[in-house]
């Protein structure tokens, strides 16, 4: 049974994950290129942190389009017939949604190998200054932390009815405009930074994406 | 004697604020064809959804192959062979995929009947849903409702814009497979003529409601037009049931259900007599029932 509905999943984000795929091999590479080139023996230290730092939001960014694209597609089909097929399947509603999202887990799995091997083969071919320190598993696992929370949030917004998602988009944009709305007051600043703090700094949902996404640090 | 296949009582659901589907107890009995008639719109595929635990009812309660719903539709899901009136599968599988794929949930699927019903519905299985005519989507949802070997199958307006030929090939191996099996078959339809071939039972809804249950012989001996002249305005204490009237030239056209011809007594102790009785077929009896039960 999950057999089955992996491969269908696999089929319906195939074209999409071979792109991410793409980019998550490519991005740690071309990180530490300098004009293309990996072996110079000296580098400057501060080069290198300066742009490993400026491509580390492309991590994030793929993280966040991998798992929206994964999460959005899982229900895609069946949204399409209106549940009806997968509601009349002889399978209980919790598992089958299980089944889907641990399909669509297990396929974020290739970009985030590809992307870890690629650290791993750019962090051995050059030569790293003394002092630094390469990172590739901390930065693999991280990339499959932030992966693994954007696929789930859009898994979740995706498996509800439009409506259900329109309410929780409403809501979004809703908080967000009265933040903008009261940004110029104590109150509205307060509340921007209460929320930032909640959403995006350690132990926040999204904290996973804010940082440093250093595969060369200190 | 067996339980029924499909058993409600009082069921009720609010579809919307404009439609609501109202007291409907539904008696399929085991077995049987059961002709699921009524206009579009009249709540015949919102009362399937129910039967199938696809919806939750307001009220009342739903017995299906002797397992309460929707609490166990997943084993009642697993026995029952389901097509809904669009097409739902996924469009960018191929044939096989989609077998493969449904095959997965069902531990009873007949490999072997697959197969059979590929070469009787000349299917191609590397053909994918989304390139396919009405017709051929049709003939696959039927090999997969018909393969897994179903106890119950349940059909909402399964030939529905099909041509004639495929029409009749995907009734045709349902009989085949109700003949072989004895499935219960519970199929809806706003095409009577189709229905009145091969039910042995039907119901008819509309409005959200079952306006009436009964096996289609008695259904169709049962509802006469009876030219009647010298007709009373009182017919209390009739035999039968009065659905319409209509006075012409001193004589009342009637339609009446129940009516058997012992009743002509009854009109002449009230000084009427029957001049005609005409039997109606299943579309125009079904007709009537409609008009009379919209009367207000």
């Amino acid at each position: 049974m999950f057999r089955q509905i992996f491969l269908t999943q696999w089929k319906w984000t195939r074209a999409p994950l071979l792109i991410a795929l793409l980019a998550a091999f490519s991005i740690p590479l071309v990180s530490l290129s300098r004009d293309m080139s990996y072996t110079q023996p000296i580098w400057d230290a501060r080069d290198l942190l300066d742009r490993v730092r400026s491509t580390g939001v492309a991590y994030s960014a793929l993280a966040a389009a991998l798992g929206l694209v994964l999460g959005l597609s899982a229900w895609a089909a069946d949204h399409r017939g209106a549940h009806v097929y997968a509601l009349s399947l002889p399978i209980a509603r919790w598992r089958y949604a299980l089944y889907r999202l641990g399909a669509g887990a297990l396929l974020l799995f290739l970009p985030v190998i590809a992307l870890w091997l690629s650290a791993l083969i750019a962090t051995h071919v050059i030569v790293i200054p003394t002092g630094l320190h390469a990172y590739p598993n901390a930065l693999g696992l991280r990339f499959l932390l932030a992966a693994i929370v954007a696929y789930t949030m859009f898994f979740a917004v995706a498996s509800g009815t439009t409506r259900a998602a329109a309410i929780v988009l409403g809501c979004i944009g809703v908080a967000l405009t009265t933040m903008i709305l009261l940004a110029d007051t104590a109150i509205g600043r307060s509340l921007i930074d209460w929320a930032a703090q909640a959403l995006f700094a350690w132990p926040g949902i999204f904290g996973v994406f804010t940082g440093r996404w250093m595969l060369i640090d200190v | 004697m067996t339980d029924p296949a499909i058993l409600t009582r009082d069921l009720g659901y609010r579809a919307s604020t404009r439609f609501a589907i109202e007291g409907v107890s539904l008696n399929v009995p085991a077995g049987a064809i059961y002709g699921f008639l009524g206009p579009n719109g009249a709540g015949k595929t919102t009362t399937i959804r129910l039967l199938l635990g696809l919806l939750r009812p307001r009220q009342g309660q739903i017995t299906v192959l002797g397992r309460p719903m929707p609490e166990e539709s997943t084993a009642v899901l697993a026995r029952t062979g389901y097509i809904p009136e669009r097409p739902h599968l996924y469009p960018t599988l191929t044939v096989a995929e989609a077998i493969a794929y449904h095959s997965a949930f069902y531990p009873t699927w007949d490999s072997a009947w697959a197969d059979r019903l590929i070469k009787d519905f000349s299917l191609e299985p590397g053909q994918r849903i989304a390139s396919m005519s009405k017709g051929e989507t049709g003939k696959v949802m039927m090999l997969l409702a018909l393969a897994q070997t179903p106890d119950l199958l349940v059909l909402d307006e399964p030939t529905d814009g099909l041509d004639p030929v495929v029409r009749r090939d995907v009734l045709g191996a349902v009989l085949d497979y109700v003949a072989q099996r004895h499935a219960t078959v519970l199929i809806s339809s706003h095409l009577v003529h189709e229905l009145e071939r091969f039910c042995d039972w039907i119901g008819v809804m509309d409005q959200g409601r079952l306006i009436t249950e009964l096996p289609i012989e008695t259904f169709k001996n049962g509802i006469k037009r009876l030219r009647v002249a010298g007709a009373p305005a009182d017919l209390s204490g009739a035999p039968f049931v009065l659905l319409d009237r209509d006075a012409r030239n001193g004589t009342e056209s009637w339609l009446v259900r129940g009516w058997e011809d012992p009743m002509r007594g009854f009109l002449e102790t009230r000084g009427a007599s029957v001049r005609e009785v005409l039997d109606l077929d299943l579309e125009e009896g079904f007709v009537e029932l409609l008009r009379s039960f919209r009367r207000p």
